[in-house]
């Protein structure tokens, strides 16, 4: 027998599928939506749907965004010689905050990690190199790349398997400097540290 | 470092609260009713882990989310913290005066050596017992330490994977090579921080043994690198550099990481004798007790201070002779629990003892334990 009627026992299932979320946080939420007025839950879900339907990765970057390319990569004032890769659109959005980065972005979108099945395939490195060419970066040649993934050893890995595979191009490699708590997520690093962490990259 | 007052919640049978003395504290009781559970609270509050199980959450009371336990320690004459553990599901979380802290941070606060009769594996049992003791040793003296171990564990787990992931494709020698690399450069340099950090201690932990602190028996250890034979062990980034990129057909065909300090041991020899070959079960006992004690007088050496010191089930395990050398030494040092199911053992040690009753879970201090306490 289900604990609860059969529609809110499946919004509890569907709650349960998001990460870091339990049985118990996945009734709160659900409890949490009942209660709350029907114009406000059709917002919601339109945003849901929205995301789905208009949210692309921008060809260059790999950026989630709604215009392809995104606005970093279409922005002219950007630093088109300078490239920083990060690992999650969130570390992106970290880096943005010091306002000390002009570049442009790459987003892997997770780091090597063979346990979890993530080889180099699995990563959005193939789109890479070709986008470092000239010619495909509107006549600007790249300057440097800064390697920002998190300071875990998955990321370590990542920035070390990168880094092998620039070093042919003879561009110069750097990776950024860890004044941060090791083992942890960009994420969660305030600004001050993260900028830095940027001053105080270091060559590879 | 003292432990003033301890408490626990839902934590499989203990429950209650008790404050506790500055030297010896005997927690009496019959087998089964609790002792080695409240051991077991003191060691988590010391170093975050137990010294039973690795899956905390099975000493969660059925039928309860979760369990707490909180100890007081008197850091100086003035300033008290008020630690905390609660244990959910399989996490666990631990806080200094309400504040969360990292794992890492926290390990700073209180410290606790342990002798029991698992502990008596480091000299009897397999390797890695011996490496974990070493890891331990070096974790209480520099914290940050424990990121170094979770860092190199992570690393072989993750190139195992790897391995048997191309194993089983077959992978050309060039391609396996090419996605160990990433993994390798890593190894050899946290590989590096552990056996640099080994090596030290055991210097270390042989210079206080060597003191001869206590009893008559004399053992020495060495540490045992599995690259000894392999090259100059001096230039330890160099030779394991090497040999990874040596062996890396074998670890395929192993399908397992077969370069590193996860494969070291450690040599404790008694006159010159291995002792996990040719000891006795006494001296094997003996040994670890030396161990232990060249461990809280090199932390001592470090902080300024003594760790606490937890012995379990202690005359199973050692003779009274024994006992009262070591109460002797150990006094005035540490501050020092012990549990024991015999009264005598009591009457015996307990005069100037703090002694704390254990029935059926629950703890309580003897009355001449409240007021010695200030209480
Ligand atoms: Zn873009």
């Amino acid at each position: 027998m289900l604990d609860y009627s059969e529609p809110v026992a499946r919004l509890i299932d569907e709650f349960k599928r998001l990460p870091g979320v339990g049985h118990k946080s996945a009734q709160r939420l659900a409890f949490y939506i009942l209660r709350r007025p029907k114009t406000e839950i059709d917002a919601f879900v339109e945003s849901l749907r929205e995301v789905k339907e208009k949210i692309v990765f921008c060809s260059t970057c790999n950026n989630l965004t709604d215009v392809d390319p995104c606005l970093y990569c279409a922005n002219p004032k950007r630093d088109r010689s300078i490239v920083c890769i990060v690992e999650e659109p969130y570390n992106l959005v970290a880096v943005e905050k010091t306002r000390s980065f002009r570049g442009l972005y790459h987003i892997l979108h997770g780091s090597l990690s063979p346990i979890r099945g993530v080889g180099p395939d699995e990563l959005m490195i193939a789109n890479l190199l070709p986008r470092l060419l000239p010619e495909n970066n509107d006549g600007v040649e790249v300057q440097e790349i800064i390697i920002a993934t998190n300071p875990t050893t998955e990321g370590e890995a990542t920035a070390n398997y990168i880094a092998r595979l620039l070093k042919p191009l003879g561009v110069r490699c750097t990776r950024i400097a860890m004044g941060m708590p090791v083992g942890s997520d960009l994420e969660y690093v305030d600004e001050v540290t993260m900028d830095k962490a940027l001053a105080n990259r270091h060559e590879m | 470092m003292l432990l003033t007052e301890l408490e626990a919640r839902n934590f499989r049978n203990v429950r209650g609260k008790t404050v506790c003395g500055s030297g010896l504290n005997i927690l009496l009781g019959d087998n089964g009713q609790g002792k080695t559970n409240w051991l077991e609270c003191i060691h988590i509050l010391a170093t975050t882990r137990s010294f039973r199980t690795s899956k905390l959450s099975e000493s969660i009371r059925f039928d309860e989310p979760s369990a707490l336990l909180v100890g007081k320690i008197q850091v100086s004459e003035d300033i008290a913290h008020e630690l905390r553990a609660v244990i959910e599901g399989t996490s666990k979380a631990f806080s200094v005066n309400g504040k969360r802290e990292t794992i890492q941070r926290y390990l700073g606060e209180l410290h606790a050596v342990v002798f029991n009769a698992d502990e008596l594996e480091v000299v009897r049992g397999t390797p890695e017992n011996r490496r974990r003791f070493l890891d331990d040793s070096i974790t209480a003296i520099h914290p940050p330490y424990v990121q170094t171990t979770a860092d190199y564990s992570k690393i072989v787990r993750q190139k195992n994977s790897l391995l048997q992931n191309a194993r089983d494709r077959e992978l050309s020698l060039e391609k396996i090579s090419e996605a160990l690399a990433p993994w390798n450069e890593q190894l050899v340099s946290v590989a590096s921080k552990v056996h640099r950090s080994r090596v030290r201690i055991v210097e270390r932990l042989n210079s206080a043994l060597a003191k001869g602190l206590f009893g008559e028996e004399k053992i020495a250890i060495r540490y045992l690198s599995s690259l000894e034979d392999k090259g100059d062990l001096n230039d330890y980034e160099a030779l394991i550099t090497e040999r990874l990129e040596m062996r890396v057909q074998a670890e395929m065909v192993a399908g397992h990481s077969l370069i590193g300090p996860h494969r070291d041991d450690l040599e404790i020899t008694l006159n010159g004798r291995d002792i996990r070959k040719f000891g006795s079960s006494g001296q094997q006992r003996s040994a670890l007790l030396l161990l232990q004690l060249a461990n809280i007088e090199i932390f001592f050496e470090q902080r300024g201070e003594y760790p606490l010191f937890l012995l379990d089930d202690i005359d199973a395990e050692l003779d009274y002779r024994r006992i009262g050398q070591l109460l002797e030494y150990l006094s005035g040092r540490t501050q020092t629990f012990v549990t024991t199911s015999k009264e005598s053992f009591a009457d015996e040690f307990g005069s100037l003892a703090t002694i704390m009753r254990v029935k059926d879970g629950e703890i309580t201090p003897s009355l001449s334990t409240v007021q010695s306490a200030g209480m």
